[in-house]
């Protein structure tokens, strides 16, 4: 019984393909991830998460992305059940057959980085879509430039008297703010929670974004989540390893010349990029 | 050699199996695995009890008739054979070993060990051939072929049908068969008026009998006793890839 009407090929192929978009998102953050080891107080990091949360292509992108990522995962999981149905009975002795590395256990490794990816996605992507309140971060110039906008309608009397005490309550506010929320290098105000931002900012400030940066480091100083996030990668590893192969495999790529070279790529790609995600976890926990 | 073989009995496809186990003593290590098993089927005739079926036929690993999961391994612990070639000098004195059949959707069960491998023809009757107008035999040299393309494709015609790529993948995946099978015609310029039409043709059916798709564990070509290699596979895709993008077919 066939789940969907697509050849086995097909599906296939599509699965590869999605598999070949999300191993080059992979590079893309595992860069930008690499940026919170950097000794300036968050500023590349924050930086580029303003670039990643705030630019029009990045945006038809992420759509894309998740497009992508629940494409491979139902291809996957309709492949992997269909390819369970062609054995109805099952054989009483487990196979003997020597198989490549990582090709019997994908639909569990995948489904456990399709854990993380829930884990992963309440930790930082669900702050960004409001979802679940996080930490946040202001530039001070432009909560200035709001002020003083606010200070130009106080003055040619444009404000009621509610507006006229929330402001004279926020100025006094952000002249006793702490000064672990003050980035005086990077001219940012940080590790904010909602309220702070209304408290120190106004109520009708919108100019905040979450503070990735402060929630990455948090919650690296939390043992069990660098331990989940560093056996993830492990586990991430063990998938790509088969998958860089099999996906040069489906799309037809096999050539004594260079299966070589796929093998070493894939066992290259397979150990570094993984590699790359976990300096960030162990770099907090033990380092910083 | 003392042997107990566990061997799966099942009376027709309808029925529920079962494993039965049988002790045999004094088995020469030079016997062969289907001669060892000729022995055991001599003592229950000799017992008025039913001998386990079993296919073969050549005997010499040429006809693809034979075919046993033997400990968990398509065509026994040895590689690059058939079951008929398989030796006794490859178990150990006082073993236990689990013989099965084929474990497939579209391979069901005769009998005992004996499955129904009509579906293999069926892929071929989709397109395995080539239609050739009868005629003045061409001259040989008028068609070029590279010395090092009709190697490839002898290779791949090597393929004797006996289903131990399906019956050792994971997902009893046809894959290996059916590119070989592609490949053979692929590869020489005879196949390529019907390639495109081939390739679509072989993988719907392969499809709609049940097999599962690939998931690149190369189990087959581990246990195929032709050594039929994994980049025939590599070559159907691509030749799916072609027919479904370029051809008008
Ligand atoms: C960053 C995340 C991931 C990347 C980069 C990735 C990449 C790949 C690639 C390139 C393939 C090879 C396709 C082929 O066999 O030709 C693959 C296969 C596979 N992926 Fe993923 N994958 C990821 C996450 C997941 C997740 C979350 C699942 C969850 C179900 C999953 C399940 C599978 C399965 C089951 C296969 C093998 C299917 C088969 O051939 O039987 N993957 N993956
Ligand atoms: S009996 Fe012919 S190949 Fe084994």
């Amino acid at each position: 019984m066939k789940l969907v009407k697509l050849t086995s090929i097909t599906k296939k192929m599509a699965l590869a393909a999605a598999g070949l978009f999300l191993l080059v998102f992979l590079l893309l953050h595992a860069s930008i991830n690499l940026c919170i080891i950097r000794d300036d107080g968050g500023l590349w990091y924050r930086n580029a998460c303003h670039f990643m949360g705030t630019n029009y292509i990045v945006k038809v992108f992420e759509v894309i992305l998740l497009a992508i990522v629940a494409v491979h995962i139902i291809l996957a999981v309709i492949v992997t059940i269909e390819n369970y149905m062609a054995r109805p009975v099952r054989y009483a002795v487990s196979s003997k057959t020597k198989t490549h590395t990582g090709s019997k256990w994908m639909i569990w490794t995948g489904g456990l980085i399709a854990c993380f990816l829930v884990l992963h996605c309440m930790n930082f992507y669900a702050v960004k879509i409001g979802l679940v309140e996080g930490k946040y971060t202001a530039k001070i110039d432009k909560v200035d430039a709001f002020f003083q906008q606010k200070a130009m309608k106080m003055q040619n009397g444009e404000l009621n008297q509610k507006e006229t005490e929330e402001m004279t309550a926020q100025l006094q506010a952000i002249n006793s703010i702490p000064e672990n929320k003050v980035d005086v290098k990077n001219k940012e105000l940080v590790n904010l929670t909602k309220e702070e931002v209304f408290k120190y900012c106004g109520t009708d400030f919108e100019d905040y974004e979450p503070d990735f940066y402060t929630m990455a480091n948090e919650l690296f100083k939390k043992p069990i989540y660098t331990l989940i996030y560093l056996l993830v990668f492990v586990v991430l590893g063990y998938h790509l390893f088969h998958a860089i192969n099999s996906l040069c495999q489906t799309l037809g790529c096999n050539h004594k010349k260079y299966n070589g070279a796929i093998e070493t790529c894939a066992l290259g790609y397979a150990v570094i990029v993984p590699l790359l995600f976990a300096v960030v976890p162990i770099y907090v926990m033990f380092i910083k | 050699m003392k042997l107990t073989l566990k061997i799966w009995r099942q009376d027709n496809a309808k029925s529920k199996g079962r494993f039965e186990t049988y002790h045999l003593d004094n088995i020469s290590p030079d016997c062969s695995f289907l001669e060892m098993l000729d022995i055991l089927n001599e003592q229950l005739i000799n017992k008025i009890s039913h001998p386990v079926c079993f296919d073969n036929d050549c005997r010499e690993g040429i006809c693809g008739m034979c075919g046993l999961y033997i400990n968990g391994r398509p065509h026994g612990n040895d590689d690059a054979v058939t079951t008929c070639q398989l030796h006794m000098r490859h178990f150990s004195d006082g073993d236990t070993i689990t013989i099965e059949p084929w474990r497939a959707k579209p391979f069901p069960i005769i009998r005992d060990l004996v499955v129904d491998r009509s579906a293999f023809d069926k892929i071929i009757q989709e397109g395995g051939y080539i239609s050739v107008s009868t005629g003045g035999v061409p001259d040989g040299n008028a068609i070029p072929i590279p010395k090092n393309k009709a190697d490839e494709a002898m290779d791949s015609a090597a393929c004797i049908g006996c289903g131990a790529c399906v019956a050792a993948c994971k997902n009893a995946s046809a894959m290996l068969f059916v590119s070989a099978k592609v490949s053979q015609f692929a590869l020489l310029p005879q196949g390529k008026p019907e390639a495109a039409k081939r390739v679509m043709a072989m993988v719907k059916k392969m499809d709609e009998l049940g097999f599962g798709s690939c998931s690149n564990t190369y189990a087959c070509e581990a246990e195929c006793p032709k050594q039929i290699k994994r980049s025939n596979i590599a070559r159907l895709n691509r030749e799916f890839f072609k027919a479904k993008v370029v051809s008008e077919e």
